[in-house]
Order: C-alpha cells, then sequence, then structure tokens
C-alpha cells in the first residue's frame, strides 16, 4: 500500500489543477467574499462575518477533491491501470485504499492552508484548536468518502463533475454557507438540517470562536464521520463492480 | 503451465469455449487469433487479471503465482507525467524493493529496455517505442520467470521491435518462461518455438512453430518468365497455381523437383527464365488455412442487408 499512497500522492503534488480548485481559488472567493460583504463593517461584524466566511468556503472547496478522485478512478480503469495492478501482489483493498488515504490527505492539507490564511490575513480566532483539528479530519474522510462512492459509481469524467457541482455548490447553498441559515425560507432551513455542510460548518465556526460545547462538538464530528462512513460503504459495496468494469 | 478446461462468458457471449494448453518451461510461446478470438481473455486469466472463469491455471501446481510473474498489458500503463525512474520504482516497490536494491534494479531495468540516458525524463516525452519498451521494464522489476506479452509491440517502429526481440531473446536465455499474443505472424516465427491458433474462444491447434509448418504451409516456387506462356501449355500439372508479383506461383509439395521440372519446361518451350524461387510456407498461410479469411469484427448481420435483428423477424 505505501508504493500506491507514495505513487498518488508524488501525482497529486504535481497536479497544477488540483492546486489551483483546493487552494487557489478558495482563496480568491474568501478574499472576494470578505471584500464584498464585510468591508465597511465594524470590528465586531467584520469579524463574526470572517467566522462565516471562511469555514464556510473551507467547507464548500472541500468536496472538490471529487473532481481529482473521479478522474484519478476513471483513467486507471481506462487506461489499463487497475487490471495491470490485478496481476500484481498488491490485493485490491490495498489498491482502493492506497488511491483513497492520499486524497484525505490532501484535503486535511487544504483545510489547514485555508485556515492559517484566514488567520494570517484576516485575524481568524482559533480558540479551539483541538476541536478543529478532529473536525478537520472528519471533513477530510466525509469529502473523500463521497468522491469515493462518486468515483465508483460514474461512468465519465464528465459525469463526475457534474455531479461534485451538485454535491459542493448545491449542498453549499441550501446548506447555509455562504449566507446565514436565518435569512434562507423555512423550507431551506429544513433542508439545511440533513445536509452534511450544515453540521461541519456550524461544528468548525464555533469552534474557532470557541463556543462549541462538547456535546455539539460529538454531535457535529458523528454527523461528518456517517455521512463520510456512508459513501465508504456504498464505495465499497459498489468496488467489485468497478474491478470487473476494469479488469475487461 | 497448465491450463485445463478454461471457459469465460460475459454475459450470452463466450469468449473462452474450454481451452486447454501446457506452456513447457523455459519457452517462447507464440498465442495467435484473429480479433475476439478470446486472446486477450485468455493472457487476463493467465495474468490473475480476470480471475472469474471456469476452469483451472496452475503453474507447477500453484493456483497463485503472481510473485513469479509479470504481465505487460496491451495498453500503456504508466503515469504519463513521472519519468521512467519513478514508473518502475513503482512497480518494484510493489513487488517489495526498497532502498539501495531498488535502485540498483532500476538502473538494471533502464539499461536492459534501453532508456538508461532517459530515466530521469518524463513518460510523455516519449516515443510510441520508447513508452513500449518501458511498459515491459515495469513487468520485469521482480525478475519474474513467466512473463505474459499482450501485443508489446503494436504501433511501434522497426528499430523498437528489433530491440523488443533482443529483448526477449535475452530473458528467455536467462530462463524465462514468456507467453506472447500477437497478431504479426512474422513475429511467432522469429521469437516463439510453438504456438497456439486461437479462433472463436477455442484452441483450434498448437505445437512447434516448424511442425505446424510442415504440416499444414505448403511451399510454392515463383517463376517469372520473359515472356507469359499460353495457358494451354500445362503448367497446372506441376500444382495449383495463382498469378502473383508479375509472374506465377505454383504450390506443391515436392518443390525442388517442381522447380528442375519447371526450368526444363521454360527451356524446351524457348522462353527464357528471369527468375525461379522457392518461397518458404510461413505460419500466416496456416493461420489462414486454420481459421479461414472472413473478418471475425464485421456484424455478422451486415452480409443480410439487414441491420438489426428486429428488421430479420
Amino acid at each position: 500500500m505505501t508504493a500506491m499512497f507514495k505513487f498518488e500522492m508524488k501525482k497529486n503534488l504535481q497536479d497544477r489543477g488540483l492546486l489551483f480548485w483546493m487552494i487557489i481559488l478558495p482563496i480568491a472567493f474568501i478574499v472576494l467574499a470578505v471584500s464584498v460583504f464585510a468591508s465597511g463593517e465594524d470590528g465586531t461584524m467584520k469579524q463574526q462575518m470572517i467566522l462565516s466566511i471562511v469555514p464556510g468556503y473551507v467547507v464548500t472547496f472541500v468536496f472538490f477533491i471529487m473532481i481529482s478522485m473521479v478522474t484519478a478512478f476513471l483513467k486507471d480503469r481506462d487506461l489499463g491501470m487497475t487490471a495491470r495492478i490485478a496481476s500484481t501482489p498488491l490485493s485490491p483493498q490495498l489498491y482502493l485504499l492506497g488511491k483513497w488515504i492520499p486524497y484525505m490527505f490532501i484535503v486535511w492539507i487544504q483545510i489547514i492552508i485555508l485556515i492559517a490564511f484566514g488567520k494570517v490575513v484576516y485575524d481568524l480566532p482559533i480558540v479551539q484548536p483541538l476541536f478543529v483539528f478532529f473536525l478537520s479530519i472528519a471533513l477530510s474522510f466525509m469529502a473523500t468518502g463521497f468522491g469515493l462512492v462518486l468515483s465508483l459509481f460514474v461512468k465519465t469524467e464528465n459525469m463526475g463533475i457534474a455531479l461534485t457541482q451538485v454535491i459542493a455548490l448545491g449542498g453549499a447553498m441550501l446548506g447555509g454557507l455562504w449566507m446565514p441559515l436565518d435569512l434562507l425560507p423555512d423550507i431551506i432551513q429544513k433542508i439545511a438540517h440533513l445536509l452534511p455542510q450544515y453540521y461541519a460548518h456550524q461544528a468548525l465556526q464555533d469552534a474557532l470562536n470557541g463556543t462549541l460545547t462538547y456535546k455539539a462538538f460529538f454531535q457535529g464530528l458523528f454527523t461528518i464521520l456517517a455521512y463520510g462512513c456512508a459513501g465508504f460503504i456504498l464505495g465499497i459495496i459498489r468496488y467489485p463492480h468497478f474491478l470487473k468494469q476494469a479488469r475487461g | 503451465m497448465t491450463l485445463s478446461h478454461v471457459k469465460k462468458s460475459y454475459g450470452k457471449h463466450v469468449a473462452l469455449r474450454g481451452v486447454e494448453l501446457m506452456i513447457p518451461s523455459g519457452s517462447c510461446y507464440g498465442l495467435v487469433g484473429p480479433n475476439g478470438a478470446g486472446k486477450s481473455t485468455l493472457l487476463k486469466i493467465l495474468a490473475s487479471v480476470i480471475q472469474d472463469y471456469e476452469g483451472k491455471v496452475d503453474l507447477n501446481g500453484k493456483g497463485d503465482f503472481k510473485d513469479i510473474m509479470g504481465y505487460v498489458p496491451q495498453e500503456i500503463c504508466l503515469e504519463q507525467t513521472f519519468s521512467a525512474f519513478n514508473n518502475l520504482s513503482f512497480f518494484g516497490r510493489i513487488y517489495g524493493l526498497k532502498g539501495k536494491r531498488l535502485k540498483r534494479r532500476v538502473q538494471e531495468v533502464l539499461e536492459e529496455v534501453g532508456l538508461a540516458d532517459r530515466s530521469q525524463d518524463k513518460v510523455k516525452d516519449f516515443s510510441g517505442g520508447m513508452k513500449r519498451r518501458l511498459n515491459i521494464g515495469c513487468a520485469l522489476m521482480h525478475r519474474p520467470s513467466l512473463i505474459i506479452m499482450d501485443e508489446p509491440t503494436v504501433g511501434i517502429d522497426p528499430q523498437s521491435r528489433k530491440y523488443i526481440f533482443q529483448m526477449i531473446h535475452r530473458l528467455q536465455e536467462q530462463g524465462c518462461t514468456i507467453i506472447y499474443a500477437t497478431h504479426y505472424m512474422e513475429e511467432v516465427e522469429q521469437i516463439c518455438d510453438n504456438v497456439a491458433f486461437i479462433d472463436q474462444g477455442k484452441m483450434i491447434e498448437e505445437g512447434a512453430v516448424d511442425d505446424l509448418l510442415q504440416k499444414y504451409a505448403v511451399p510454392s516456387v515463383f517463376v517469372k518468365a520473359s515472356k507469359p506462356l499460353p495457358e494451354s501449355m500445362g503448367m497446372d500439372t506441376f500444382g495449383e497455381i495463382v498469378d502473383y508479383n508479375g509472374g506465377l506461383l505454383v504450390k506443391t509439395d515436392n518443390p525442388l523437383l517442381v522447380m528442375k521440372s519447371i526450368s526444363t519446361f521454360y527451356q524446351s518451350n524457348h522462353t527464357e527464365v528471369e527468375r525461379l524461387e522457392l518461397v518458404q510456407p510461413k505460419l500466416e498461410d496456416v493461420f489462414f488455412s486454420l481459421t479461414g479469411s472472413t473478418l471475425r469484427d464485421v456484424n455478422p448481420l451486415a452480409k443480410t442487408g439487414y441491420t438489426s435483428k428486429k428488421e430479420v423477424i
């Protein structure tokens, strides 16, 4: 598995597209949102807005990893790499883990970089760093769990990209990541409570602000992990079909 | 390596219908057949890529032999943005090579495939032949004693092809068993000791290349004269005659006797013979005599003028 992990990690670190989607684009959106919504506001109000904007865009953009995951899995499937690896002693389970874990690691790094950016540029408070740490790991697990299931279900890359947009942008809009939830209609507020983005945003925002209780922390953490597990389990169920397609 | 009653279906389509093979250790074994004959499916079964099949495949009594087998797929399975060195390292790591041992082996394989001076260049900048050689190199990292190659010379220049043949000869000299699937008959004649013909999922003939040539292919004599003889002159008594390359090709079981007779025949008819040659039989002749020459990848309905089964009904 180490071979697969190193291989994928190196491949992703060389990928400029990934750098753009995962780091440059969210930073651009954060800067734009802060300059549009928070400029001209007084200190406390501005701080509150930054506290909502930064974790909001963190949660929005972690899902963009799904594009890279879909591309990587489909490329391996269609160009014969999955089949070739089946002829080696590397087991299908370790192949899957070796491909998946680097993406989890990349998302975690992404979250750290975006929060650090918020801290350095906008003086974003990080009052409960341990909570932020565990939530960031759970968020990485969830985003890549969704990525895994998408990669193993979709037939084409375009289908994967389209569904990523629906999950990332649709979830962000309905989950209250881009504007306060109480400004949205009742029906949207109800839908938001079904979405993992909502729980991730709330928990992350409160942990940064230092207002996250243990109860709320575990509630948020387990909700995020539960969504991640659901993705992962669906992926595992679908995996034999993917392997069969790949092996011909 | 022994294959017993190997069967494989994809839904209603039967790809292999009970293939039986015995591949001698240390041989270079050719696997030939038309498109859709089942060669790639068979190779994938041998390489453990396909595992849901009926029948049995074993190597010296062992069912799992992944650690001593190297598979070269038809597709170029390399990471294009990585260097040759990094691609080889990846496959070496899969087989448990690490540190200095890994580096040393990568260097050895790079030299073996003729890419030592391009080791740090990215694969995307390589020519087709270089990519094919590296694709083979990835399967050699763990010094396998069985190498399975699926059309490794598709779309490459003659120099790279020759280099790959030399590599295969070297591997065979080192004691490797090689299973080589191809469409190119001349490749099988050049590098394989034994060959199996597969058509429509069945093994239709196998044996030593020379034996099969002797059994199925008829030698011919090519004759080109200064002026053509009238048809009534009775050349057909020598054997089956076909027009070929501005002359005549006479198929015969006794070419030397026929050559002598033709020479005498033309002399007696006061006609100068410009060329008189023995044409050695080719594996391609064996292939056609066993499989026929109709295309295998056309829609059978096309011959009827219909485009769908519904229309036929």
